[in-house]
């Protein structure tokens, strides 16, 4: 099972993801769009979340996969 | 150990804060011999007003260089030694400035400056740890070269955070830079953190 990581405004958590098929970069941005919404991650919960809040955000994928954090971009220093 | 810092804007300076006691006990030909790590700090950039508000650049260091600034500081306030190069990191002048490094720090804000110091340390086989934070300052990362791809800003000249709202955070990010710096240099541990609002977490 891959384990989702979702930070958004300041705020991060996992959410297990029982997927048995590779997610393109916008299945990821899609799923956290409704577990976001629908309040499934503890403490991070936007019910009105706009469709595209994770456009612009990054996915990076570690541990083959296993391991998927959809994170802001990160240009400065 | 030679200590890297590209880039001492907000979170490469406030590091460089947390590593003024780093001993480079990693020295196998001297065991168990406390030796001050060599700091080399490289940027361009000049100290500006805002700065003081996110960077740890005190008031009397504005209009200097940022790298001979923090230099300065380093040694009024703790009596550390540190080099300064007050020039603009570029393909032409790394192999000069980075050659000698055991580790490179990259804390740039932009692609241009990340990707070609990663050139470099693939290329030359040095270890680089790279810190970057979001442009709203309430997240950012710490990521060692091999699992680390440069994000480039959403438009050109972005906002940043460097009102200083954010300094807590910063606070946070910078000193994570810093242990992870100290895990390295004291035996090569190489760990990658991820920073909230809400917790640190270690990532790899």
């Amino acid at each position: 099972m891959a384990v989702l990581n979702i930070t958004y405004n300041g705020l991060s958590a996992d959410y297990p993801l029982d997927v048995r098929v590779a997610l393109s970069d916008a299945d990821v941005k899609r799923i956290a769009v409704e577990v976001v919404r629908a309040g499934g991650l503890r403490g991070l919960s936007v019910p009105d979340l706009r469709a595209d809040a994770f456009d612009n955000f990054v996915v990076d994928r570690f541990d083959g996969g296993e391991r998927i954090y959809l994170r802001p971009k990160v240009p400065f220093g | 150990m030679r200590i890297v810092f590209c880039g001492v804007g907000a979170l490469g300076s406030t590091a460089v804060w947390f590593c003024r006691n780093l001993s480079a006990s990693s020295d196998s030909a001297q065991p168990g011999r406390r030796t001050q790590a060599q700091l080399v700090f490289v940027d361009f950039d000049r100290v500006e007003s805002k700065n003081v508000m996110a960077q740890a650049f005190v008031k009397a260091s504005i209009g200097k260089n940022k790298a001979e600034a923090l230099k300065a500081q380093m040694l009024t306030f703790f009596g550390v030694k540190a080099e300064a190069f007050g020039v603009r990191l570029e393909a032409t002048n790394v192999e000069t400035i980075c050659a000698s490094a055991d580790l490179l720090v990259d804390a740039f804000d932009n692609v241009k400056s990340r990707a070609m110091l990663s050139e470099f340390s693939r290329a030359k086989d040095k270890p680089l740890v790279h810190a970057a934070l979001s442009g709203d300052g309430t997240f950012g990362i710490v990521r060692w070269d091999e699992r680390f791809a440069p994000d480039a800003e959403d438009a050109e000249g972005q906002a940043t955070c460097e009102g200083g709202e954010h300094l807590p955070l910063i606070g946070v990010l910078g000193s994570s830079l810093a242990r992870v710096i100290q895990d390295f240099a004291k035996d090569g541990t190489r760990r990658d953190v991820m920073v909230s609002l809400r917790s640190v977490t270690t990532t790899c």
